[in-house]
């Protein structure tokens, strides 16, 4: 038994309970210098990425799964529920990721949030995210599983709303949390049948997956789909996505670690860890390829005319887990995680590269309002450049090796639809991270207020993670290049097929994936390589309404619920329930004072009264006594 | 049935004694209250004495001297009080009392 | 004869009783209530009581019945002085009714007695018996009433004083 798994969960935990004790204290009693709050907040992060090593140390060693047994949570009869980690191949690759990328950014959010009046609890909500998301990939059983997801969705919400001063902020969390409840609720019914239908003693993935087989296929279908709707809500695919753009009034380190790196491919995780029930259902993986090819493409689209620098980033976040869905929706989820990994990598420093000109240009975020960074902030410059490149898939960084392997695995599962609709979705991803980064860092600048370049906390991590950007690729090297595949062997238990293509074929991809990303970057050169940012911005068209899809959701769903609220909370409760409810308390207050009136004072009356009931006992001696 | 046996006299008494009771709870001049009183006084009375008849007894007859006696201490004392209350509300009204309830206690 | 004595002296003494209670004038309840008195102690007479008889015309309406009539008359009870009582009908119906189940009740344990008992002995009834009883048996509750009269007597003066200036 592992122990070191029970702390990868509890230390963030604990630091969250003790960062937010020390933040309460510091408002109502003493006010606690930022310091202290600081190395509290990094001190955590840093020991669990160090768990995190000691754990993968033990896997290694043992070639087995890790496990740890905290305690029985339920016990129903002869059911069980425990409270245990698992700590396999997936999981601790997950935990290695999260913990590092992770560990950056609150690296970097400690500068970002500097000076800022909820400094311990921005890292409270940090760390209790830390620790549900730790929680949701190291758990034995859906059931915790579930405890983590709901950890992360409501950690989400509490930090988008984060500067909840600016009513808009309260309503993107809302909408984000409500969103996501609509995706739990399919999870639910996904657990619900799975437990009713797969329960023999224990609901954890082991005796599922044992049992799996014993479930008639169509109830096996409607589990795989509603476990999915949970994953779209997690990780913002059609139709569930609306959340995300939103979400981005969060501050900026949140966008990063929880919109970029970790929440949102919770999703992906979850279907990878269901893999011998998703097995099982391959119509089931097409229908997710599917809905993830067109997130993808959907996104792309949008964000080609989107102006705001972390809207467009958060439409490339969707658009990317649309790739993650293709693969593991196929059934090559080594690949999918694959992806996984480096998108983390790149997207947290695409989010932290926008985050550190926001706060140059003084929380400036409309990018035809920016413009000349180059010259401001090289060390930006030049890790978002390599960030940049990393997302449209140019060799040799770190996005190349894994979108080119999803692509090969669409093209060898003969779905070619899916392989042109990523392609197509390459070349747009390329135009408009291009567009925004000659729109940012190149070409003149429209109105600049003084830039200034940030301190080296917030620019160490960018290192960091650019170096991680650029080499993380190579952790998953194919054949072709000489490479061992290691992240493919490492995981390679998961892979459902193996797609075989010649070496020519997969060549020949390459090559055309590499062609389509240069053609994006091209057609984005010359377009915005020289724009001139003194011609206002005026976007218009559906593209830029975002397909309308928000207002249509607003049309169908939300006003109809709205209007079934008010008729509640007004008609229903005011004049039904109230009605009811006060109407018997005021029947009681009556009752109770025409009672009181035998209490007058009259004595006659009590005479009366006596005299009554000495009537009645009569009456009653009358009738025993016969 | 022979009128004058021990039921008879009871039932007369009883029927006295309830219309007694009955000028106490009904009626709200204070005279007729107190003679309501006396009456139920009498009541007893008769029945005492029948008893002491049916037993072959003086005691239910000396026992109603007795209630006569009280009963003249009580007239005194009831009339004295009868006159104070209406030097003090001008009254006869037996509703008129009412220090026991607590809003006219003051 | 003793039957149709009987019958009418009963007759009288309720008639009168709930004249009383009907009447709206305080010296005619008063008088009524005279009537029944005197029909109470013939019965007195008819049970063999015969100072009990004497003493009720004497004391009781004589005296304590006088002295009402005199009260009524020293107050100068005027009709604005009456309280109205409208609904007076109603409530003594109405207390009739609450009445009956304890006649009931009493009467029927009366009812299974016999009705007459042995003859009685001659003198039974007459004041010397009656003397010696009272001055053996309840010789204490006789000095007691004495007692009791001159509390009364202290008491009524005390209450009915003018309030001092």
């Amino acid at each position: 038994m592992s122990v070191v798994l029970a702390w990868i969960v509890l230390l963030p935990l604990c630091s969250s309970v003790l960062l937010g004790a020390m933040y309460l204290f510091s408002i109502t009693k003493r006010r606690i210098a930022q310091r202290y709050f600081t190395f509290v907040a990094l001190c955590s992060p840093s020991v669990v990425f160090v768990l995190g090593l000691a754990a993968l140390r033990e896997l290694m060693l043992r070639a087995d799964a890790l496990h740890y047994h905290a305690y029985v949570w339920l016990r129903i009869g002869e059911y069980r529920v425990d409270m245990g980690f698992l700590g396999d191949k997936l999981s601790l690759f997950m935990v290695f990721f999260i913990t590092l990328v992770g560990g950056l950014i609150h690296l970097y959010a400690t500068s970002y949030m500097n000076k800022d009046e909820g400094y311990g609890k921005f890292f409270a909500y940090f760390h209790l995210f830390t620790a549900s998301m730790l929680l949701l990939v190291l758990a034995e059983g859906p059931l915790m599983l579930f405890v983590g997801w709901e950890g992360v969705g409501l950690c989400s919400y509490l930090l988008i709303s984060f500067y909840y001063h600016d009513n808009a902020n309260v309503v993107a969390g809302n909408k984000a949390f409500i969103v996501n409840r609509v995706g739990d609720l399919g999870f639910l019914i996904g657990l619900a049948m799975l437990f009713f239908y797969g329960g023999t003693y224990e609901f954890s993935y082991k005796t599922l997956a044992l049992h799996i087989g014993t479930i008639p296929p169509e109830i096996l279908t409607s589990i795989a789909i509603a476990l999915f709707i949970g994953a779209m809500g997690k990780s913002a695919q059609i139709p569930l996505y609306v959340w995300l753009p939103d979400a981005m009034a969060g501050p900026t380190p949140v966008s990063a670690l929880i919109h970029a790196a970790t929440m949102v491919t919770a999703g992906v995780y979850m279907v990878a860890r269901f893999h011998f029930l998703y097995d099982l259902v391959p119509h089931v993986g097409i229908f997710i390829a599917y809905i993830g090819a067109l997130s993808a493409l959907f996104a792309a689209l949008i964000a080609t005319k989107q102006s705001d620098i972390k809207k467009i980033l958060a439409y490339s976040t969707m658009s990317q887990l649309g790739y993650m869905f293709v693969s593991v929706g196929l059934g090559a989820y080594d690949s999918a995680l694959f992806h996984v990994f480096t998108h983390a990598f790149f997207k947290a420093l695409l989010f932290m590269g926008a985050g550190a000109v926001i706060v140059a240009l003084h929380h400036e975020q409309n990018i035809f309002k920016m413009g000349e960074m180059r010259r401001v902030m090289p060390l930006t410059y030049v890790t978002m450049l390599i960030a940049t490149l990393a997302i449209s898939g140019i060799p040799p960084f770190a996005g190349f090796f894994s979108k080119d392997e999803i692509l090969s695995v669409a093209f060898g599962s003969g779905h070619y639809e899916l392989w042109l609709i990523g392609v197509v979705t390459a070349v747009l991803t390329s135009y408009y991270m291009f567009r925004l980064f000659f729109l940012v860092f190149e070409g003149t600048h429209a109105s600049h207020s003084q830039a200034r370049d940030v301190g080296w906390v917030m620019k160490a991590p960018l290192v960091a993670l650019a170096l991680g950007a650029t080499f993380a690729g190579f952790l998953g090297l194919p054949e072709l290049f000489g490479g061992n595949h290691l992240i493919g062997e490492w995981l390679r238990v998961w892979k459902r097929e193996a797609f075989h293509l010649s070496h020519l074929v997969e060549g020949i991809l390459i090559a055309l994936n590499v062609g389509a990303a240069l053609a994006g970057i091209a057609i984005a050169y010359q377009k915005f390589r020289f724009y001139d940012k003194r011609v206002a911005y005026q976007p218009e068209g559906i593209v830029y309404r975002k397909f309308y899809l928000d207002e249509l959701y607003d049309v169908l769903f939300v006003r109809s619920i709205r209007r079934l609220s008010r008729f509640i909370a007004e008609t229903t409760d005011k004049k039904l329930v109230d009605r009811v409810v006060m109407g018997l308390s005021r029947g009681f207050i009556e009752a109770g004072d025409r009672i009181a009136w035998v209490q007058n004072a009259s004595v006659r009356l009590y005479a009366f009264i006596m005299i009554a009931g000495i009537g009645a006992a009569s009456c009653y001696l009358l009738v025993v006594l016969r | 049935m022979i009128v004058s046996s021990l039921f008879s006299y009871v039932l007369v008494a009883m029927l006295l004694f309830s219309i007694g009771l009955l000028g106490v709870i009904a009626r709200k001049n204070i005279f007729v209250i107190y003679m309501s009183i006396e009456l139920m006084f009498n009541a007893i009375n008769l029945l005492f004495v029948a008893l002491a008849q049916y037993r072959h007894s003086y005691d239910g007859q000396i026992f109603a001297v007795v209630i006569i006696a009280t009963a003249a201490a009580e007239a005194a004392v009831f009339l004295a009080l009868i006159v104070v209350l209406f030097r003090r509300k001008k009254s006869l009204d037996a509703d008129v009392l009412r220090a026991l309830s607590q809003k006219e206690a003051a | 004869m003793n039957d149709l004595l009987f019958f009418l002296l009963s007759f009288f003494a309720l008639f009168g009783a709930f004249g009383m209670i009907v009447l709206h004038q305080p010296v005619h309840s008063a008088l009524s209530l005279i009537v029944t008195l005197l029909a109470l102690a013939g019965l007195f007479a008819l049970l063999n009581a015969s100072f009990l008889f004497a003493v009720q015309i004497i004391v009781y309406a004589g005296a304590i019945l006088t002295l009402f009539i005199f009260i009524i008359m020293f107050l100068n009870v005027k009709e604005s002085n009456l309280p109205k009582e409208p609904n007076k009908t109603l409530y003594l119906f109405l207390g009739g009714i609450v009445l009956i189940p304890l006649n009931l009740l009493v009467l029927r344990a009366f009812y299974a007695m016999p009705l007459l008992r042995e003859p009685l002995a001659e003198d039974f009834g007459e004041i010397q018996p009656l003397g010696a009883a009272l001055f053996t048996k309840w010789l204490l509750p006789f000095e007691l009433i004495s007692l009791l009269l001159l509390v009364a007597l202290i008491g009524a003066v005390v209450f009915a004083r003018k309030d001092e200036v």
